[in-house]
């Protein structure tokens, strides 16, 4: 099996690459059980999630991809899990950028990975 | 000296209707402000001198954050007024009025709101005015504005300051320091008049039922 912090890294680049450039393109990244929590907002199946993704409503996102902290442990049934913490600005707004924390269960399925557990929030108090 | 009277103002809406652009009018403000990043706010200093003396209002903006999901409580937290923004050419931004009005109640419970319909320079306006009726049901002040040009910008802290003072007759002793109105936006006075009897004639039709809260 390869090696979930390599798998799990490349898996976050791409999620947030094309998060921010056409976030429709997540589509294949989840499946008809996958489940979102976006800022306690619940989303279940690829149709809810991609709903939900696409209906926020910022016209621009850029996710500090070379910023973020990530870590990434191995769990159950050859899935791996992902805990992301970082900093995204919206709108351009660069004075104002936003702490985000986000957390990922990648699972195996017909040699690809799918993300069965999603869930974001902003870090605010 | 006595210490002046000061209260937190909490700017609540959807995002991208203006809440940034209208508390950035305030010359005053751009000098006295503050990023609180843990929180996601920016608290703006503004100060207005009125009849019973200077009144400064700290206004919270968000950093964004409601284009992600509602607010946090610590936002709402303290406040001693709100306004409330949707934008007047897209219909789902007044749709969430009732909404954030909810979110507002639950932490702040009986504090003095203004709902302000913002962008009604713009002639491609999507919620007219027979249809704004939320705060006739709530019992909220409206007032239509216009950030861009600075159309009624005064009228929401007139009227927030008079309710907190308590003093109905209240009246602002110098102008408010706006900066002048964006150069690419010209106010069209007589399409606005029409926008302001439209708003008279609507309040003279009877208050809708408190039934239709969610749309």
């Amino acid at each position: 099996m390869s090696d979930p912090v390599q798998i799990g890294t490349a898996f976050v680049k791409f999620y947030y690459q094309t998060f921010d450039t056409d976030r429709s393109n997540l589509a294949s990244l989840y499946q008809a059980n996958s489940m979102l929590t976006f800022s306690g907002a619940q989303a279940m199946g690829t149709t809810a999630i991609m709903e939900k993704l696409t209906s926020l409503s910022f016209r621009k996102v850029q996710h500090d991809v070379e910023g973020l902290n990530i870590n990434i442990q191995p769990t159950v049934n050859d899935s791996i899990l992902v805990f992301v913490s970082g900093q995204l600005i919206a709108d351009d707004d660069s004075e104002h950028p936003m702490m985000f924390s986000q957390v990922f269960t990648l699972c195996p399925a017909n040699g690809q990975w799918f993300i069965l557990n999603d869930i974001f929030n902003l870090s605010f108090m | 000296m006595a210490e002046v009277p000061t209260f937190k103002l909490v700017l609540v809406g959807d995002g991208c209707t203006g809440k940034t652009t209208f508390v950035k009018r305030h010359r005053t403000g751009e000098f006295e402000r503050r990023y609180h990043a843990t929180l996601g706010v920016e608290v703006r200093t503004l100060p207005f001198y009125t009849t019973r003396g200077q009144v400064n209002f700290n206004v919270w903006d968000t950093a964004g954050q409601e284009k992600f999901g509602g607010l946090r409580d610590g936002y709402y937290i303290g406040a001693n007024a709100a306004i409330i923004f949707f934008d007047v050419t897209s219909r789902i931004t007044y749709k969430n009025v009732p909404n954030w009005h909810r979110d507002l109640v639950r932490v702040c419970e009986n504090i003095p709101m203004v709902l302000v319909g913002n962008k009604v320079d713009c002639k491609d306006r999507q919620v007219k005015a027979k249809s704004i009726t939320f705060h006739r049901r709530k019992n909220i002040q409206y007032y239509e504005i216009s950030a861009k040009t600075n159309y009624n910008f005064e009228k929401p802290f007139k009227y927030l300051a008079r309710r907190l003072s308590n003093d109905p007759n209240l009246e602002f002793t110098e102008e408010p320091a706006v900066k002048p109105p964006d150069a690419d936006v010209t106010l069209d006075r007589e399409y606005i008049a029409e926008q302001e009897r439209q708003l008279e004639q609507a309040v003279a039709l009877p208050v809708p039922a408190d039934d239709d809260d969610d749309f």
